[in-house]
């Protein structure tokens, strides 16, 4: 009972093993996926902060150099075309300045001043010098000079940027805190074409040299003009320190609502990507204003890591699982399956042993102790049995006729023939060349034991056909019956030799019975 | 000379006992940068509790100290690198205390705002549902259950940055973020109707972190520090500072704040 439960729970042993083996696989493949998400989301995260910082800073540079014509208007006290025209020149703006389309002047002209304004620019030569848009307002902040006055920059002056609602805004944050501040996406003025590349302007406050600025009441009362930049975001984002991470795209919008009306810059592969692996939206504040920036991964950033560890892992372990509960198996079984070959194998060399390798008859020795437990029986219960002597008339001539192996196969045939007439519960050995035995136990008389040996005789008196050629043989016989003819395994194998002796005296082909 | 008087000045109307106590060293001029943050500054009026604070410190110490306008994240790098000198409002970790000192000047508690219509009525409830997006402004940080639980969704991809407040209350109206997390000098935008009509609060049960100058450890020797931290100290025993938070707030809540 407990060894067949042991049995059940050593057959079980592989399984557990697999099992084990795909858990342990499962874990290890888990952790792996897990880290390698982490990893994957800390490097999107820290190119989500680079991204932000790089901008951020780039717009830092600019309201510096914003504050450099601030610092020029203090120094020389007074809004001055010429001074401002060669503090331009003097920057060199070069390719790091790339996102900046112009930096301007625009002036505070409140209404009762307008005319005097229009007047002076156009004493300067500006002829035609007009405020844009028509109509009147209260107050007015024309744009009074541009520069580099190159190119797209040299479009006429005037345009009055405080009554449009998006730059007034900012104009006003400017004038009111006394940094700088941007707008939300504008068309650039100096932008003639129908497809104007999204824009925004920057701007930062001059006040009246020599005056308090500590409060927005004086801020406002002081402020004469403001100096500003205009950017194309395309250019400015082109022109960002540092390198964006392969495999991320970015977009960025005006506000905090990721319409397309209030895009401002998408890279050049942030168009439909569906169902990224990661994704994020930080609402940047940039010189007061607040820009969405949408970062989205790409193939070549999610497997950017080159590591694939997961899959690895996988399919690693899963193999290594079955090898593992093959390895159990084999080690669990080994033992069983080899003490089978072995009593196979003891089977068989004792079958060896017993039998006759040619005919495959019991030899003598197996016969001796058939004979002996029938003597043994037949004692305890009084009865009888028979024991035949049967040898080959004539055998020799074949053998030297036909040769040694043919003379083996006719013995063979003859085996085959013999057992085929004894009953189930008899035994036939094999006892010298051409010399058989034959014990037939229980009998109730000689008289079967008689019928049999001549049943016997009968059937290899019929010709064998042996590698083609028709042989006929017969055979003598000699019967002896415990007890009547010998009550020991000696005198009992006399009796029936003698037998068998004077049915060959007899002319052979014939059975005669002991006594 | 000037400078000296105001020390001296200081020092006795802090009646810090330290008597003898150098004043900051002025050899150079200083910097000190202001974030942008509900009360404690408005870029849009120059105004707030910082810049007053600021302008205290500036005159206490009779130092030349350059104020500046940058965002928060960007304050705390330019501090670790010691290209910084000082900022106002800070809370203290075990990372930031490697690279800043600080000068306690008030103490507050961290809040959870959320939207009404997000179902969530607890902390556990908002970390549960996965849909709910926590806005947080970038590199602050909170009392520790606050920043437990922004770390954790920090890591699953919850959390929405942001450069300042205001771009967090406008998400959080159009409900692209579900929360965000507060401080008493946050309360004057949930003035407003709209927003305090949508919101609920919910208090982390962590005691008030006290808030501080910050000192940028490269930037300023330990001796030099001490001698800041005692000006914040004379500010804080001889009323100033309970001055300054009442312009902002009910007095109850000033007193509030600055006794800790």
């Amino acid at each position: 009972m407990v060894a067949r439960h042991r049995m059940a729970a050593l057959r079980l042993l592989p399984w557990l093993a697999l099992v084990g083996g795909l858990t342990i696989s499962w874990l290890v493949w888990d952790y792996e996926r897990q880290s390698a998400r982490k990893e994957l989301r800390a490097r999107f995260d820290f190119a989500l902060r680079e991204t932000v910082s790089r901008v951020e800073q780039h717009m830092v540079a600019y309201e510096q150099m914003l504050r450099g014509v601030q610092a020029l208007f203090a120094t020389t006290g007074t809004m001055d075309r010429k001074a401002f025209h060669d503090y331009v020149g003097t920057l060199q703006p070069d390719a790091n300045f790339s996102g900046v389309q112009a930096l301007g002047i625009a002036k505070r002209v409140p209404s009762q001043l307008k005319a005097a304004h229009v007047a002076t620019m156009r004493r300067l030569g500006f002829a035609g010098y007009e405020i844009l848009p028509a109509g009147e307002r209260e107050l007015y902040a024309p744009v009074v000079q541009r520069e580099p006055g190159i190119g797209r920059n040299r479009a006429p002056f005037g345009f009055d940027p405080w009554s449009d609602p998006v730059r007034r805004q900012a104009m006003e944050k400017a004038r009111d805190s006394g940094m700088a501040a941007i707008t939300g996406k504008v068309r650039l003025i100096i932008d003639s074409g129908t497809d104007a590349p999204p824009g925004f302007i920057m701007y930062l406050p001059i006040y009246a040299h020599g005056e308090m600025r500590d409060s927005v009441t004086r801020r406002r009362k002081h402020l004469v003009g403001w100096v500003y930049a205009s950017f194309h975001v395309n250019d400015f984002m082109a022109s960002l320190y540092g390198k964006q991470l392969p495999g991320l795209s970015l977009a960025i919008y005006d506000g905090v609502v990721p319409a397309d009306g209030a895009l401002l810059f998408r890279s050049a592969d942030g168009a439909g990507r569906t169902a990224p692996a990661l994704t994020a939206n930080e609402y940047m504040v940039v010189a007061g204003h607040t820009w969405m920036l949408s970062m989205v991964t790409q193939p070549e950033f999610e497997t950017g890591l080159g590591r694939d560890a997961a899959s690895v892992i996988a399919v690693t372990g899963i193999g290594l699982s079955v090898l593992l509960a093959l390895l159990v198996w084999l080690m669990l079984t080994g033992r069983t399956r080899a003490l089978r070959l072995a009593a196979e194998m003891t089977e068989e060399l004792r079958h060896m042993a017993q039998h006759d390798a040619l005919t495959d008859l019991p030899t003598r020795a197996l016969f001796s102790e058939r004979l002996h437990r029938e003597l043994a029986r037949a004692k305890r219960h009084d009865g009888r049995f028979a024991m035949i002597f049967l040898d080959l008339d004539n055998f020799k001539p074949i053998n030297d006729n036909f040769g040694h192996a043919v003379g083996d196969l006719l013995l063979q045939q003859v085996a085959r023939r013999l057992q085929a007439s004894v009953r189930v519960s008899d035994t036939i050995g094999r006892i010298g060349g051409d010399e058989f035995v034959v014990l037939l136990p229980e009998l109730t008389g000689a008289g079967t034991a008689l019928v049999l040996a001549e049943k016997i005789r009968q059937a290899v008196r019929h010709p064998f056909i042996v590698d083609g050629r028709k042989l006929s043989i017969t055979c003598s016989l000699g019967v002896a019956i415990y007890p009547d003819d010998g009550a020991d395994e000696i005198v009992l194998t006399k009796s029936a030799d003698e037998a068998m002796y004077r049915a060959k005296e007899s002319g052979r082909d014939s059975v005669r019975l002991a006594g | 000379m000037i400078a000296r008087y105001l020390i001296a000045l200081t020092l006795a109307s802090a009646g810090s006992g330290a008597i003898g106590a150098a004043a900051p060293d002025c050899s150079r001029p200083f910097t000190l940068a202001l974030h942008d943050h509900g009360l404690l500054y408005s870029a849009d009026t120059d105004t707030g509790i910082d810049k007053d604070v600021a302008d205290e410190l500036v005159r206490r110490s009779g130092c030349k100290v350059t104020v500046g306008l940058m965002p928060r994240a960007r304050i705390w790098q330019l501090i670790e690198s010691g290209a910084l000198d000082f900022s106002l409002s800070g809370i203290a970790n075990a990372e930031r205390d490697k690279f800043a000192a600080f000068a306690w000047y008030f103490s507050n508690k961290y809040y959870l705002l959320v939207r009404k219509d997000s179902g969530v009525r607890n902390l556990d409830d908002f970390e549960r549902n996965d849909r709910l997006q926590l806005g947080v402004i970038r590199s602050f940080r909170y009392s520790d259950t606050a920043n437990r639980l922004v770390d954790r969704l920090q890591a699953a991809g919850r959390l929405t940055q942001a450069g300042g407040l205001a771009p967090l209350y406008q998400t959080l109206m159009l409900d692209r973020v579900q929360g965000m997390i507060i401080e008493p000098f946050d309360y004057p935008t949930l003035e407003e109707i709209k927003i305090r009509d949508i919101t609920a609060i919910i208090e982390f049960n962590d005691p008030p972190v006290p808030h501080g100058l910050i000192m940028s450890r490269k930037a300023l020797p330990p001796a030099e520090q001490e001698k800041w931290r005692l000006l914040v100290n004379g500010m804080r025993v001889d009323g100033t500072l309970r001055r300054i938070f009442e312009k902002y707030f009910k007095p109850e809540l000033a007193a509030a704040l600055v006794n800790f």
